[in-house]
């Protein structure tokens, strides 16, 4: 930690960012925090509780943020991965971010826990990841565990689910599904979710309908879904943030394994590698067409 | 040709969208034609001008207003008449075909398929084989009572605390 | 409010006979925003477009349905009628209850049904149809022609006759092609050099003409009527300005023992050399990797031998020359690369193609191919047109052709009919005949394909009046037993094994694309088939356009040709491309994609996924000319249509004109319970 209040005081002082995106000690547990002068380095900290994915900042739907000019964020490898697509998409120029990375062994599920990181506790998606510290960063810091080995309840989840005949998948779905308030939280929270005006919003033509029912959910959803595949970072945002405690992670993790298996695709940090929708083989599989 | 021969006895007859593009599907379905390829009547063709034009909201919509399946077809690998449309398209409804699978819809009520301009027969069989299958599937009601009639969606049994921690 | 016209078509009984159009038409005219809906036998004759014409006038129409055939038949009719109206054209539709209908079902009453269908769908689209104008781009009037055979030549000369600038690149030290390589032509046996040299003399000469040679394409940007091309010059070595082709240099250059191209291996040239006497342009090319100075410096040793410099008058000789680059702008481009015959050795260009064991990968010395006896033959070859065998130089009394090497052979990739070798194998005959009066010429076929104007008959003179024999088979066995090729086949007509002996063996073998024809065409976004033959857009109506528009296709690039073929397509190039140039303007299709300025994220999907290249960056900027935002737009010039795009922006803030996500929304609205 001391490491990163330094190299924080650091970049303020010489001038180099005029803010640091970290995390800081609130009320409840950790919580994002914008240090903007040398001293405010202090209220820095990295634990297993700095679970937010800190590249939703970047977006350049935040322009608050823009306002700041040249910041530095610090980054989980998986929060790295968000800052790639970013720029692989054009949302942010590379030279006007400070990347610090901070090595991480897993984090909880929750900011507000005060329970140690442990087997029991760890993040289900930060079972099985490989990653420990983000290649594209500029400055990396702090150690890290050795991580937790997968697989993730939630790939267990997806098989068990695979396995069921389809109407009593789709009756699961629609018992969580119904619940969709339609806050869009999921959306807000998504570091690669951008857009201007976001489709869910556009009245002509409405194809996602706007009223919380199941109809206009499972639409949503879908769209969502597949508006992520080949982008979603497993920052496993979405499901935290959903109020009614929808298991969005389940759809992402799907969908990510969707790609792996047909385009050999995995999140990357490195923002030359493109993503598999986009791009195309011509020889890609094509068993499911007649 | 049993399913060439619509409403039977007043027994269920599915209805049936079908996303086409305009250079080969379209096409080989005006051969059919010209080639007076009897065949079920119970698709209802879109013409688009690409496969990847197709965007999945469109089949979304389809089972939103009732379709009980969707045909979506285009021109085979190598042969679109702009490149690559079906070379993207292909990659969309792959993941698209996986993801609903996932969510519960059988995905016996879509048909993906390449029909050139000069496969009419193709065109035939793959309507034919849809409606036939999609007979058997039934009726989409799954899909049409997500708004109608809300009691039929059945309460939560787990939530996402539980599942994944 | 939209006030729509729906007309129905019976066309004869082709649709009355299953659809009750009376009742379509009734059924349609009951949906709202229908103000006018009505049937009528045939609605595509004058009556019926009149009709059309006078509802627009006198019920206020803003849309206008044709329930009839496909929008593949008469769509173009109907958007001329409306537009005769006084409507924009592109507020009429036509809903396809024929192919897509009545000619595909038996049951009146579910026909009906569907027609009524079909046509509701198109009427939810056509009410949110909006007024379209054709796009006006600017057309830059150059033309350039790639490659320079005779497919090449003639439509440089027929454009640039047409009083339009041509650039003409060509790979090799000089145009002229293969045909310059030929000795007689079928089916007139007229000198091949003696028709094509004064049209080479043409090009070079012409005014509107501008010959790149020893120079091949680099790249391609732009879209039709505003190409950007970059030609790589290839260092020939000689100042082109000075050289006046006196000779002089290739007389004394001591590397002389160089197989030449021209000759198909059959003659010798030297390191510096002109390809052959009637070269156009007549300027020596040095072959680097055969000089010997050049070989030195390879090797890092010190230039030795400069005698082509020294023999030089004009100091013309350049040994430091470099490639040089050149960008020409031009607005229409035709391609023109001719072929390369399938070889039988054992290594090909291609994995998947394999040559013939049987016939000993080509190690048989006395074993050629068609263009090595074209050399033999012509009077200009390496043995001034007597016919000798490679191995000892005797002349040859048995030789034997074979027809269909490669060709119609899936097993060697490629099952085409190479079409000209039919032709030239029994020319082959005549002028063997003609040559060796006393020799005999035997021939397998599969079949004898002559189709064409004259053809035919002078096959049947090669067989009938020049004593060739013809035997329906093919060789399975050809191997050397001293000086003779011994060959085993079988008669197929006969039906028994055929043995023999033959002095020289012609192996009539397949046409292929030019090696490096899939890199021109990815550089020129056209496609090719699975051979590498460049695709014609419609293989019967647009047989030399390409799918990228402004592309043209001549010869046998696109697929095996003879030479009247191959000047027929090159003329119908040319006409393209004047009709193109006709105007300052082009006019496009108005069905491009747009981008919603205020919506677009720039995230750049689209960009991914446009094959054409069409999505520029535009930045928006402030007053102060400070970058807001980089978004994405679409050059209507370029777009060719597909919606793409539009089917991968997350946002939909892009939308094809004519296909929007609102009317396609409306259609699939339309069809609901």
């Amino acid at each position: 930690m001391t490491e990163l209040r330094e190299l924080a005081r650091r970049l303020l002082s010489e001038g180099t960012v005029n803010a640091v995106l970290g995390w800081e000690e609130g009320p409840r547990g950790a919580r994002p925090a914008f240090v903007t002068t040398p001293d405010g380095a202090d209220r820095l900290i990295f634990d297993p509780r700095c679970v937010h994915d800190l590249a939703s900042y970047l977006s350049p739907r935040r322009p608050h943020l823009k306002k700041l000019g040249k910041v530095a964020v610090v980054l989980k490898p998986c929060d790295a991965r968000a800052v790639a697509g970013l720029i692989r998409e054009t949302q942010i120029p590379r030279e006007n971010v400070v990347l610090v990375g901070v090595r991480c062994g897993g984090v909880l599920a929750d900011p507000e826990s005060t329970a140690p990181l442990s087997e029991t506790t760890v993040a289900d998606r930060c079972r099985g990841c490989p990653d420990r510290e983000a290649k594209l960063a500029d400055h990396v810091v702090g150690t890290a565990g050795a991580g937790f080995p997968g697989p993730s309840r939630r790939a267990q989840k997806i098989e068990e689910l695979a396995a069921m005949p389809v109407d009593r998948r789709w009756d699961f779905w629609q018992a969580e599904l119904s619940k969709c308030v339609r806050c869009h939280a999921c959306r807000q929270v998504c570091p690669l979710c951008f857009c201007e005006r976001c489709m869910a919003d556009k009245s002509l033509p409405r194809w996602i309908e706007s009223s919380p029912h199941a109809r206009g959910n499972i639409a949503w959803h879908i769209t969502r879904a597949m508006h992520l595949a080949g982008r979603c970072v497993d920052c496993g945002e979405c499901e935290r943030v959903c109020p009614e405690g929808i298991p969005l992670g389940l759809i992402t993790r799907k969908i990510a394994q969707v790609v792996s298996d047909r385009y050999d695709f995995r999140p990357s940090d490195d923002p030359a590698v493109p993503a598999p929708v986009g791009t195309y083989r011509m020889d890609d599989p094509q068993e499911f067409i007649l | 040709m049993d399913s060439a021969t619509p409403a039977a006895a007043g027994g269920f007859e599915p209805r049936i969208t079908a996303f086409v593009c305009n250079w080969c599907t379209y096409t080989g379905a005006d051969l059919a034609g010209t080639s007076r390829l009897q065949m079920a009547s119970n698709v209802r063709i879109i013409r688009l001008p690409c496969t990847g034009r197709i965007d999945p909201m469109f089949m979304i919509k389809a089972f939103e207003r009732g379709a009980d399946g969707v045909i979506v077809s285009g021109c085979h690998p190598a042969d679109c008449h702009y490149n690559a449309g079906n070379y993207h398209a292909r990659r969309r409804f792959a993941i698209f075909r996986e993801l609903i699978q996932f969510l519960g819809i059988d995905t016996g009520r879509i048909t993906f398929s390449w029909v050139s301009a000069s496969e009419g027969a193709k065109w035939r069989d793959i309507v034919n084989d849809t409606v036939t299958r999609v007979r058997g599937l039934g009726p989409f009601t799954a899909y049409r009572k997500l708004v109608v009639d809300p009691a039929t969606v059945p309460a939560a049994k787990v939530t996402s605390k539980e599942v994944p921690a | 409010m939209a006030r729509i016209g729906v007309f129905v078509c019976h066309c004869g009984e082709n649709i009355g006979r299953t659809v009750d159009c009376a009742k379509v038409a009734e059924l349609c005219g009951q949906v709202p925003g229908v103000v006018h809906s009505v049937d009528y036998k045939y609605m595509c004759s004058d009556p019926g477009q009149q009709m059309v014409k006078a509802a627009i006038a006198e019920k206020g129409l803003t849309g206008v349905v044709v329930a009839a055939c496909s929008p593949h038949m008469h769509e173009k009719t109907f958007r001329r009628a409306t537009a005769g109206g006084g409507l924009n054209p592109f507020l009429c539709e036509m809903a396809n209850v024929r192919e897509h209908c009545s000619w595909i079902h038996e049951d009146r009453d579910a026909a009906t049904v569907k027609a009524v269908d079909i046509t509701k769908t198109i009427v939810e689209k056509v009410k949110r149809n909006v007024p379209l104008s054709t796009i006006r781009i600017p057309v830059t009037r150059r033309a350039l022609v790639i490659g320079g055979g005779i497919a090449g030549i003639q439509a440089a000369l027929d454009i640039a006759d047409g009083g339009r600038e041509v650039i003409l690149v060509e790979k090799d030290p000089s145009i002229g092609g293969h045909m310059s390589q030929l000795s007689e032509t079928f089916p007139t046996l007229d000198c091949s050099q003696c028709i094509l040299t004064p049209r080479m003399v043409e090009v070079y000469q012409h005014p509107r003409i501008k010959l790149y040679s020893y120079s091949e394409v680099e790249s391609v940007e732009g879209y039709i009527g505003n190409f950007k091309v970059k030609i790589r010059r290839k260092a020939r070595s000689i100042d082109e300005d000075k050289c006046n082709g006196c000779g002089a240099c290739t007389k004394t250059c001591p590397n002389k023992k160089i197989p030449s191209e021209f000759d198909c291996g059959l003659g010798k040239r030297t390191a510096i050399y002109v390809p052959f006497p009637q070269a156009v342009p007549n300027l020596p090319t040095i072959d680097r990797a055969k000089c010997l100075l050049f070989m030195n410096r390879a090797k890092g040793r010190p230039d030795t031998c400069k005698k082509c410099a020294e023999a030089c008058s004009k100091e013309a000789i350049d040994f430091d020359q470099v490639d040089r680059f050149v960008t020409e702008d031009v607005g229409a481009i035709v391609v023109a690369t001719g072929y390369q015959l399938y070889t039988i050795g054992k290594d090909q260009a291609k994995p998947n193609i394999k040559g013939y064991g049987e016939y000993g990968y080509g190690t048989i010395p006395d074993v050629i191919d068609g263009l090595q006896f074209e050399r033999l033959a012509s009077a200009s070859g390496p043995t001034s047109g007597k016919i000798q065998r490679p191995s000892d130089g005797k002349e040859p009394k048995r030789i034997v052709f074979l027809q269909c090497i490669g060709s119609r052979d899936p097993q060697k990739g490629m099952d085409y009919c190479s079409k000209i070798c039919c032709m030239y194998v029994a020319k082959h005959t005549m002028l063997y005949h003609h040559k060796v009066h006393d020799g005999q010429a035997t021939v397998f076929y599969m079949d004898i394909r002559a189709a064409g104007k004259g053809y035919d008959e002078f096959s049947r003179r090669a067989i009938e009046e020049e004593g060739a024999r013809y035997i329906r088979g093919r060789v399975s066995k050809m191997w050397r037993d001293g000086d003779v090729i011994k060959i085993q086949g079988f008669d197929t007509l006969a039906g028994e094994p055929i043995e023999m002996d033959a002095d020289m063996v012609v192996l009539a073998t397949a046409m292929r694309p030019q090696p490096g024809i899939d890199s021109l065409a990815q550089k020129l976004s056209v496609s090719y088939d699975q051979h590498g033959f460049i695709n014609e857009a419609h293989p019967k109506l647009r047989p030399v356009e390409t799918n990228t528009a402004g592309v043209y296709v001549a010869g046998a690039c696109q697929a095996p040709r003879d030479i009247p073929d191959a000047v027929a397509m090159a003329s119908a190039t040319a006409s393209k491309v004047l009709g193109l140039f006709a105007n300052e303007m082009l006019e496009r299709e108005p069905t491009v994609a747009r981008v919603d300025e205020s919506s677009c994220a720039g995230c750049f999907h689209c960009e991914r996924v446009c094959a054409y290249g069409a999505v520029e960056h535009k930045e928006i900027k402030d007053r102060a000319g400070n970058v807001l935002r980089v978004i994405a737009y679409v050059n209507p010039g370029v777009c060719q249509g597909c919606g793409t795009c539009q089917a991968t922006c997350p946002s939909k803030s892009v939308e094809l004109a004519g296909f929007t996500d609102e009317q396609i929304w409306s259609e699939i609205q339309a069809l609901g319970v």
